[in-house]
């Protein structure tokens, strides 16, 4: 149990970077995840936080220890490689074992040991294994005993790398919440790297948004998710990824998909003569067939928009819907319920509040995040 | 499906059959000196210049070959140099190991500036012609008593065996990976240790493969032995060609016998680790 802390770290691997100057702060106890898409960073914070990798600059300090020159069996640390990384020669029960008995976890007899492994693997739904080699697992099963080899010690900080991405959708989701549930009850100190945001904004009590080795933004799942430092954390976020529109600043208002999108120009945020603006497609409701308007806000005021239904993909109790509004085209999620055909035109509404306002910027380039389309 | 694997019954095309006695051909070219081999070991003197193949065989020879009767025809002590071929080969494949594990394994973990040169410098050892180091050594072992001796052959046998043996497991650690290592680092056991413990155990089938390879081209050397040896440390290569004897007195029989003889050990010990040779001669090229 400890904090962890980050200090300018950079390591890169020749001319390739990893990650460059990265500061971050976990608490002692917090469960943070580390988000960002693959050749992100995400792995080589970890190794660098295990020692694994030489760091070019900064400082590691777990429990405000320095770690530098500290090598990676005096750390305490216990990861999870996204590889699993499990010793082919050995089987489950020796795999889980092998922290136990090296001494530096702390000292187990045979009884504690198996004791342990019994716990851990009843947890992760893997004791009927343990005489298996990891040959002769699946790749769902690899990885909770990968998962198991860290959970099985104590240890200051757990690091977890994508330790659900081979699980089959239901697994996942079960593990996750068996996950959260660890992590509560064992409060060790966790740091915990997934391309998923799912995953992320469940399981993580702040969250780290790193892209190109460089961190984007740390904050609450809720602060990620209502206020995304830049469009590329937006669309890091959500599925389906949110709608970016370019606007125009006329006459106080800010006009997008010719016209067919138009809001008043929020007091208090600062906008130029362009904007981009940002619709989340769940964030849209039916203003027609749905008149409550979802779980919207009473009275906040709403941006309303018509266009014509292009594509409808139903995906069990939702459906996706392709609307053309204007000379654009935006998605929107619905309930399949009462959904509209193809060729139909439906009017939508969104609260001002999460209507997002970006710098403007070319196609495929990152801009900072303004302000919402509510007033201040 | 199952029955499209079964081996049926084999259509026979003019090509299929063609190309079956090129095979056929190439297999009487490549083996028939061996079997002439056989056959010249197992004829006596005065036969043996004969190429008629009915012939009353004998085993004789290998008797001769192995005791004192032969040494007494040629001057060669060929059951001494079949001892010291072992303990040269053997020697220099076991140093060749216990140092060359340690090189391959760095070599195979860690770049740094110029790694790839000095790798490839060991590897050249086997390109240069062993005719060419062979005089300056032989100045060398003369003024150092390593003349004739088992160290001196053990240590000249590095030239062969040292390079086979850090390539070809360099490539076995490479295939590793060393994430591997890295969980081990951090289950808390030393480099060292997770070295022992996880990527020795791994690379078994390499060694193996490793080794054998260098014991052949070890046991198969030819000219180190002949300049650096006289009569206490010489191997069977070149205790064979004293049957050839000197001035006339030819034994193609014994010659024959003694080769047998000395192909024996490098073949026993490849048929018993053959399933690591092929995968050890393609120096992990594949994905085992």
């Amino acid at each position: 149990m400890a904090t962890l802390e980050l200090e300018g770290v950079t390591t890169r691997y020749g001319k390739v970077v990893g990650v460059e100057d990265l500061e971050l702060t976990v608490g002692d106890g917090e469960f943070f995840v580390v988000l960002g898409p693959s050749g992100a960073g995400k792995t080589t914070t970890l190794k660098s936080v295990a020692g694994l990798v030489d760091m070019d600059a900064g400082r590691v300090s777990i429990g405000g220890r320095d770690m530098g020159g500290v090598e990676p069996y005096h750390r305490n640390v216990a990861m999870a490689f996204e590889s699993y990384a499990l010793y082919p020669q050995k089987t489950v029960f020796e795999n889980l074992a092998s922290p136990l008995r090296s001494g530096r976890t702390g000292t187990y007899d045979k009884a504690e040991q198996s004791k342990r492994i019994e716990l851990v693997t009843t947890t992760l739904g893997i004791n009927h294994l343990l005489k298996r080699f990891p040959r002769e697992l699946s790749n769902g099963q690899r990885q909770r005993v990968a998962l198991g080899r860290v959970l099985v010690r104590p240890a200051d900080v757990y690091l977890l790398d994508e330790p659900l991405s081979h699980l089959d959708a239901k697994l996942r989701a079960a593990m996750r919440a068996e996950l959260k549930q660890l992590g509560e009850d064992s409060s060790t100190t966790s740091l915990y790297v997934t391309h998923d945001y799912q995953e992320a904004l469940d399981l993580g009590e702040r969250i780290a948004v790193l892209r190109h080795g460089r961190l984007v933004q740390v904050g609450t799942p809720e602060q990620i998710w209502r206020e995304p430092a830049d469009t590329f954390v937006a669309k890091a976020l959500g599925q389906p990824e949110i709608n970016l529109l370019d606007g125009e600043v006329t006459g106080g208002r800010i006009v997008a998909a010719g016209g067919a999108v138009s809001l008043p120009v929020p007091s208090g945020v600062d906008v130029g003569d362009r904007v981009r603006v940002g619709l989340r497609p769940r964030d849209l409701d039916r203003a027609d067939a749905d008149p409550d308007g979802g779980a919207h806000r009473a009275g906040a005021e709403r941006l309303h928009l018509r266009g014509r239904v292009h594509l409808a993909e139903r995906l069990g109790r939702l459906v996706e819907l392709s609307i053309e509004v204007g000379d654009t085209e935006i998605i929107m999620v619905a309930g399949s319920d009462h959904a509209p055909g193809e060729g139909d035109v439906i009017d939508m509404a969104i609260d001002l509040a999460d209507v997002h306002l970006f710098a403007p910027g070319a196609p495929g380039e990152e801009t900072a995040r303004l302000g919402s389309g509510r007033p201040r | 499906m199952a029955r499209e694997m079964m081996p049926g019954r084999r259509r026979f095309t003019a090509g299929s059959v063609g190309a079956d006695l090129l095979i056929l051909l190439w297999f009487v070219f490549s083996l028939f000196p061996i079997v002439w081999m056989v056959l010249l070991a197992l004829k006596t003197r005065s036969q043996q210049t004969s190429t008629y193949f009915a012939f009353s065989p004998t085993l004789e020879n290998f008797g001769t070959v192995m005791s004192r009767r032969g040494e007494d025809l040629t001057s060669v002590n060929f059951s001494g140099a079949l001892l010291s071929s072992v303990l040269n080969c053997g020697g220099a494949v076991l140093v060749s190991l216990l140092i060359g594990i340690p090189a391959a394994y760095a070599a195979g973990r860690w770049k740094y500036r110029g790694s790839e040169d000095l790798m490839f410098q060991m590897l050249s050892f086997r390109f240069a012609p062993e005719l060419m180091v062979v005089v300056p050594l032989f100045v060398i072992y003369n003024q150092t008593g390593l003349f004739d001796t088992t160290y001196g052959m053990i240590w000249v046998l590095q030239l062969v065996t040292m390079p086979l043996v850090v390539w070809i497991l360099r490539s076995y650690f490479q295939d590793l990976s060393p994430e591997l290592e890295q969980a081990a680092l951090l289950d808390g056991y030393t480099r060292r240790r997770a070295f022992v413990m996880v990527a020795l155990p791994l690379v078994r089938p390499g060694i193996a493969a490793a080794a054998l390879l260098a014991f052949i081209f070890a046991w198969n050397n030819y000219v180190f032995p002949l300049i650096l040896t006289d009569s206490e440390a010489t191997t069977v290569t070149v205790a064979v060609t004293k049957f050839l004897g000197g001035g006339g007195q030819a034994y193609y029989n014994l010659t024959a016998a003694a080769a047998l003889i000395g192909a024996l050990p490098p073949l026993v010990l490849a048929l018993t680790i053959q399933r690591y040779l092929v995968r050890g001669l393609s120096f992990g090229a594949v994905k085992a």
